[in-house]
């Protein structure tokens, strides 16, 4: 018989549901949650929105994420899309396999499998009283509207806000109304560029063409800046080289790394980066973290010659 | 070193090997028993047994590690119906299995760290607690090399352990649940002399010396680490098929996948836990075709590291227990740990000298 150092995660209410709130249940049951609303954004993303959840994911930060499972297709991990989580959880989601498609064939009323939340998201309290900027790159947005709507809803603890946002093409802009409407409010300042500009079907929202690099220039970031980061990964690279050259240290910039992850709570093995769990330490890294990790393709090894 | 050398004195008695089949029928009252029994001209299986002539007691390494018994290959976990989300009750069997080595016995010890910590795994837990585990003594073959890994002797994972001293057993207990079955089993057991402790200490002495194999591993994770870049690894990796042979039969692997099983009408179904292999060409792909570990090098390297230098789990160490099983099932002959290791060290030592010159 093995030695017991185990703290059971698990929640009685989901324990209820199997009717044994006695004793820990498996920490991969999911709870169930009903999706009620599908709004379409670009192409294949769209955000879904569900109810009747779990109150635990009330808790959910910035840059954390959930597991959902659609019965009989599998379990995908998706970033809480949301500053904070009430009612209703949002999830942005683009179709990309299995799972994701699945979800797509659902209708509002449907019900899907939810856990989490996991992982540790931006350091939103470390953020505090400082510069922040935010840089997203195409789906990357997602966890990032997480970042942005949570320092607005605490505006006032917060410095200058930056937020950039690049895509390959102008169609694909995700949350147009709201970026439109943060514009509007001048809360944070917006730069957006595409690869391919098309002539913008949203008014008001001016897309330079060029990559996030380029905005990065534009937008006169301070050295002191906090840096959030999201996007895919061949964008680390050169997001980060262009922020070294700019002043920022290491240690003020923060990546969130994707992984192929199925359990999200450190056991799967999956989501091994370098030897340690993306589920469980990111997936927000700091810069810093990553220098000595194997297998970061994200963390430009090569010092810049400024 | 023994044992019984760091254990207290009324703990160890003796069993005349005569008496086991009555020590056989104590033990089957508790549950079923599996034991190692030969499946072929030279391998071993556990397999559930109903006497004590069944066991090969000399058996050396089985094909699978005991993890099995608690994390079986494929395990329901979850059902699904309409109405709800279910969690599926294992199937408690009340399981006696006898004869697990020190290597194996350390690498229950780690599956145990990992299934029981942070978010436990219930299913290996309670599926770990309704069981009895009887250590044995055993003498290595020319794969082994536990002793360079430092899972030589057992320390833990086991309720009592036998080790074989010619006409007895001698026997320890390290649990209340091992405690409680010597008490059952006083009638008949004697109490260990001081014969039978110097008995016990020249058998493992016997067992130290007899080890072939192996390699000082006192620098194993800075060479590790320094040897990150080493040519070998694309060497070996260019003879990888990938064929994930290695992971299931290590008593360490723990990676799984969650799988759905669905009904033709998908109104009910499961869901799945079945052993992965990081060895396999998706294991770390995400979308977008972005694949952290594309080449069998990176994956060899990544599972290499896994066991020579840890990862920051919930063991955070080294992982190998040192029991052979890889390099005899690698159908590329890749897995030679222990020639993999004193190739690596014969570089890291060039590279040391050099830098004393320089
Ligand atoms: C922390 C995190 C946050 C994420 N947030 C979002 C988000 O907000 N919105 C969104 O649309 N997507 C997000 N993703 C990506 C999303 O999880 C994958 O697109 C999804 O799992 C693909 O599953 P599938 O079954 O639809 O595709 P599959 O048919 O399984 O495969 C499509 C591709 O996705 C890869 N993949 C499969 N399973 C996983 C997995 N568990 N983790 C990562 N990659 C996988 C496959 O290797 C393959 O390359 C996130 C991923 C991570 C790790
Ligand atoms: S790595 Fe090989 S020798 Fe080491 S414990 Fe695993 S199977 Fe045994
Ligand atoms: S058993 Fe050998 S060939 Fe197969 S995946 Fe492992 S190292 Fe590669
Ligand atoms: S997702 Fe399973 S260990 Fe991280």
């Amino acid at each position: 018989m093995p030695e017991n150092n185990s703290q059971s995660n698990c929640r009685p209410d989901s324990c209820v549901q199997n009717n044994s709130a006695s004793r820990a249940c498996t920490p991969y049951l999911p709870t169930r949650a009903i999706l009620s609303k599908i709004t379409e954004m670009a192409y294949d993303n769209f955000l879904f929105e569900f109810e009747q959840i779990d109150p635990i994911f009330r808790s959910c930060l910035p840059g954390q994420f959930v597991e959902i499972w659609i019965p009989g297709a599998g379990e995908s991990p998706i970033s809480v899309c949301s500053g904070s989580v009430g009612e209703t959880l949002q999830l942005l989601i683009r179709k990309a396999g299995r799972v994701t498609k699945a979800l797509f064939n659902l209708k509002p009323g449907d019900w899907v499998g939810l856990r989490g939340p996991y992982g540790h998201g931006f350091p939103v309290d470390l953020y505090k009283g400082k510069n922040v900027c935010m840089i997203a790159g195409g789906l990357g947005v997602a966890p990032l509207r997480s970042v942005w709507q949570y320092l607005i809803e605490h505006r006032r603890d917060y410095g200058r806000l930056t937020l950039i946002y690049g895509m390959k093409h102008s169609d694909e802009i995700l949350f147009a109304d709201e970026l439109i409407a943060l514009r509007h409010s001048q809360k944070l300042e917006l730069f957006l560029a595409a690869e391919d500009v098309t002539v913008c079907h949203i008014a008001n929202l001016e897309i330079e063409a060029g990559r996030v690099t380029d905005l990065l220039d534009l937008a006169e970031l301070s050295t002191d800046m906090q840096v959030a980061i999201c996007g895919p990964p061949v964008m680390y690279r050169f997001a980060v080289e262009r922020l070294r050259r700019l002043g920022i240290a290491d240690e003020n910039i923060w990546l969130s790394l994707e992984r192929h992850m199925k359990c999200g709570i450190g056991k799967c093995g999956h989501c091994y980066i370098g030897g340690k769990f993306a589920c469980q330490e990111g997936p927000v890294f700091q810069l810093t973290e990553l220098a000595n990790m194997h297998e970061v393709i994200e963390y430009p090894r090569e010092k810049i010659q400024i | 070193m023994s044992v019984s050398s760091e254990k207290n004195v009324q703990k160890s008695f003796t069993l005349p090997k005569s008496d086991f089949d009555q020590f056989f029928t104590l033990l089957a009252q508790m549950g079923t028993v599996y034991a190692a029994v030969k499946v072929s001209e030279q391998s071993f299986a556990f397999r559930a047994v109903t006497s004590a002539k069944q066991i090969a007691f000399d058996a050396i390494r089985t094909i699978l590690p005991p993890k099995k018994f608690f994390y079986p290959p494929s395990e329901t976990l979850i059902t699904y119906d309409k109405d709800g989300i279910y969690e599926n009750e294992p199937e408690l069997e009340f399981k006696v299995i006898f004869g697990v080595h020190p290597c194996d016995l350390a690498g229950l010890g780690i599956m145990d760290k990992i299934f029981s910590s942070g978010h436990a795994d219930s299913h290996y837990m309670r599926q770990r607690e309704a069981s009895f585990v009887i250590g044995h003594s055993c003498m290595p073959d020319k794969h082994c090399f536990c002793q360079s890994m430092g899972s030589d002797c057992a320390k833990s994972g086991y309720d009592i352990f036998l080790t074989d001293i010619d006409s007895d057993y001698f026997i320890e207990a390290l649990t209340p649940a091992g405690d409680q079955f010597i008490a059952l089993a006083q009638p008949i057991l004697a109490g260990a002399t001081d014969k039978d402790h110097e008995r016990n200490h020249h058998f493992w002495e016997t067992r130290s010396a007899a080890f072939t194999n192996g390699f000082n591993s006192s620098n194993l994770k800075v060479t590790m680490e320094g040897e990150w870049d080493n040519k070998l690894w694309d060497e070996l990796g260019e003879r990888c098929l990938s064929c994930g042979s290695c992971t299931p039969v290590c008593p360490t692997c723990y990676c799984f996948d969650l799988v759905d099983i669905a009904s033709l009408n998908n109104d009910s179904g499961s869901r799945k836990r079945e052993w992965d292999s990081c060895q396999f060409t998706g294991f770390a792909k995400v979308n977008g075709d972005f694949n952290f570990r594309p080449t069998p090098v990176d994956r060899l390297k990544f599972w290499y590291r896994h066991k020579l230098h840890g990862f920051d789990d919930a063991y955070a160490d080294k992982t190998c227990v040192g029991c052979g099983r890889c390099t005899v099932s690698c159908p590329s002959g890749i897995d030679d740990i222990v020639a993999v290791v004193k190739a690596l060290q014969v570089s890291s030592a060039a590279k040391t000298s050099e830098g004393a010159d320089a």
